[in-house]
């Protein structure tokens, strides 16, 4: 009998953690980059670094890549201490942004230079570079240039050549990010499907909150030179650990609240549900798609200064004195959106009301 | 009647080739003065010179009687063999001084900026830096290193490679400037990343993509370097001479003969340079670089 593994036993730590970073501290000069990194990246796992530019997030993957070396603190790999070792010593590739593929060699020659330089014997090294030219789904391209291929092209050759030494980790410094919004939402599907394929622990960065969204199985989103929050994409959505989380991924509504237990009071006086974990003065943060809205008068009212249709929902903006900015709720129901200037309440869960420290 | 017509049709079609023909030849008419300037100014003293080259010189004049004593001769005695090779050697140290790296735009007038100067001007001007009262001397003099001036900066073949380096450095930094200008970094990155060592990803990476540019450096810097004259001449004194002041010796000495044969051994040799280089040249068109 086969068993569904549980939650629990998916979320139990693994007995080796693939990739592991002990306090890492990386300065450049007087800058700060990473203050004290403690991050365990599981074996086989599709890890995002998300954040905005600046956060830290590039300067992490150079440190496990080896281009660049930590201040304090130390990398391991399968148990190995690898801040120590040169980029080409370490069992780690990288795929580039800027692709990075060589001009002068064919695209099977690109895939072939790494196991060039490990001194793989012939035979089989051709069979591992159509191998891993079939798992991006370029067998036929071999004998091309690179600059005969296609954007998407050319980065589906880097992750091949980076494949092909099958490293224990694939590192991703933002490799769609030179592509437009099609080709980047299908190349996502497919490089999910060549980690499946391979095992590989993937490490991605992005600051592309629907990239990470979509493809991880797990999130650190970075800020400032830490992990504000590490968790699947699920839970960094629904249950946001500070504001800076909540406004970076996907859409949010802040309000000013003082929370006793499970109820939080509005600046307007309104009081309302939800989620605790905190009292006192607090921000609450409620996602668009978790608010109703009702016609007439209610805990908290509010006016609607715009509707805009969005094709799978209709957004209303709802000015009320609860909130600075006005309330965005996203509406999938289009039967009952109300008019501009229409007077309406809104209201959620409790359990879609998330506290949160308040700003500063 | 269609007989007619096909003669008359042939006729006009061959009137039509007669005029093909004269206004092929009328279009290659642009190209007589050049002929004219080429065959006069190059191709006349060539034929010259090479006939020169195999005939013999007997009591300072030139006696047309066909011999390859020129060039045996030219083998036979040590001394221009050696200065042949001591040009070879200068021409690639000289060559081989220009590292490659990323110059940026300040460097790069400060490489352009000695051009403004004459040419004469700037082996001249290492006369007063290396000379006995140039400032190498007296700074060590003051700096009490040597209580006399020295003699070995000047007049020897360091010196002239020295200010052949300088001579013809901005030829070579500027040619290879605009092809490395060109080359994405992160390729040694990604090279470095699947296993290369920093050596192995710069002759596997970097080098065959300037390969272009550092063959240009050559061509614009090694071949004036094997006809200089002037340099070793000004500051090259008995132990720096070059090839180009021994073919000017032999004309001086009227030995005219033997003068051509070096002057042809000499341009054999770069159109043999330039033909190896050709062929390199042509296979970067393969990747389109």
């Amino acid at each position: 009998m086969t068993t569904v593994p549980t939650l629990a036993e998916q979320a139990s730590p693994p007995t080796a953690a693939g990739i592991e970073l002990r306090s890492v501290v990386k300065r450049y000069g007087t800058q700060t980059a990473l203050r004290g990194l403690d991050l365990e990246i599981r074996d086989g796992e599709f890890f995002c670094l998300l954040g905005p530019s600046g956060c830290g997030k590039t300067t992490t993957l150079n440190l496990i890549g080896g281009f660049v070396g930590p201040t304090e603190g130390e990398i391991w790999i399968r148990g190995r201490r690898i801040d120590t070792l040169p980029p080409h010593k370490r069992p780690v590739n990288t795929v580039f942004q800027s692709y990075a593929l060589f001009p002068h060699m064919t695209v099977f020659e690109n895939v072939r230079f790494g196991l060039k330089m490990d001194h793989v014997p012939r035979d089989e090294s051709v069979g591992r570079v159509r191998e891993s030219l079939r798992l991006v789904g370029l067998e036929e391209f071999g004998e091309r240039m690179p600059s005969q291929l296609s954007g998407g092209q050319q980065q589906r050759v880097a992750v091949a050549r980076a494949l092909v030494k099958r490293p224990a980790v694939l590192l991703l410094d933002e490799p769609l990010g030179a592509l437009d919004l099609k080709l980047r939402q299908r190349l996502q599907i497919e490089l999910t499907q060549i980690h499946r394929d391979v095992g590989t622990t993937f490490v991605y960065v992005t600051h592309d909150q629907e990239e990470a969204m979509s493809m991880a199985d797990r999130i650190a989103v970075m800020n400032d030179g830490r992990i504000e929050h590490l968790g699947s994409p699920e839970e960094v959505y629904r249950r946001p650990a500070s504001r800076f989380v909540a406004d970076f991924i996907g859409d949010s509504n802040f309000f000013d609240a003082t929370v006793t237990g499970d109820v939080a009071e509005l600046t307007d006086g309104s009081r309302v549900g939800c989620a605790g974990g905190r009292s006192g003065p607090s921000t609450l943060m409620v996602r668009p798609e978790a608010i109703t809205l009702a016609t007439g008068p209610g805990s908290i009212a509010g006016r609607v200064l715009q509707t805009s249709f969005l094709g799978s929902y209709v957004r209303v903006a709802v000015e009320t004195p609860a909130a600075e900015a006005p309330v965005v709720a996203a509406l999938r129901e289009l039967a009952n959106v109300p008019a501009v200037g229409d007077e309406v309440s809104l209201s959620w869960s409790p359990g879609d009301g998330i506290v949160l420290e308040p700003p500063g | 009647m269609s007989a007619q017509a096909d003669t008359a049709a042939a006729r006009r079609s061959g009137r039509r080739r007669g005029a093909r023909i004269g206004s092929g030849l009328a279009s290659y008419a642009g190209f007589v003065p050049a002929i004219v300037l080429l065959g006069l100014c190059f191709l006349v003293p060539l034929g010259i010179i090479v006939c020169y080259s195999f005939w013999e010189t007997i009591d300072y004049e030139v006696v047309h009687h066909w011999t390859f004593s020129n060039y045996t001769y030219f083998f036979s005695v040590s001394a221009y063999v050696s200065t042949m090779w001591a040009t070879l050697w200068v021409a690639v140290v000289a060559t081989a001084r220009y590292v490659p790296q990323r110059l940026r735009v300040p460097l790069l007038v400060l490489v352009i900026v000695p051009f403004w100067t004459s040419y004469l001007l700037r082996v001249y001007s290492w006369l007063t830096i290396l000379g006995d009262q140039g400032v190498l001397n007296r700074f060590l003099q003051w700096a009490g290193i040597t209580n006399h001036p020295l003699g070995v900066f000047l007049y020897d073949r360091p010196a002239v490679i020295l200010v052949l380096v300088y001579l013809y450095f901005p030829f070579g930094a500027l040619t290879l400037y605009s092809s490395i200008d060109r080359f994405d970094w992160n390729q040694l990155r990604a090279a470095m990343d699947l296993g290369a060592s920093p050596a192995q990803a710069i002759f596997r990476i970097l080098v065959p993509q300037i390969k272009p540019g550092i063959i240009t450096a050559i061509i614009f810097v090694f071949i004036p370097i094997l006809g200089e004259y002037l340099t070793p001449q000004i500051v090259g004194g008995t132990g720096g001479v070059m090839i180009g002041n021994l073919i000017v010796n032999f004309f001086q000495e009227a030995e005219y003969t033997r003068g051509a044969a070096v002057s042809l051994l000499i341009a054999g040799f770069i159109v043999v340079l330039l033909l190896i280089f050709r062929k390199s040249l042509s296979a970067k068109e393969a990747y389109g670089a």
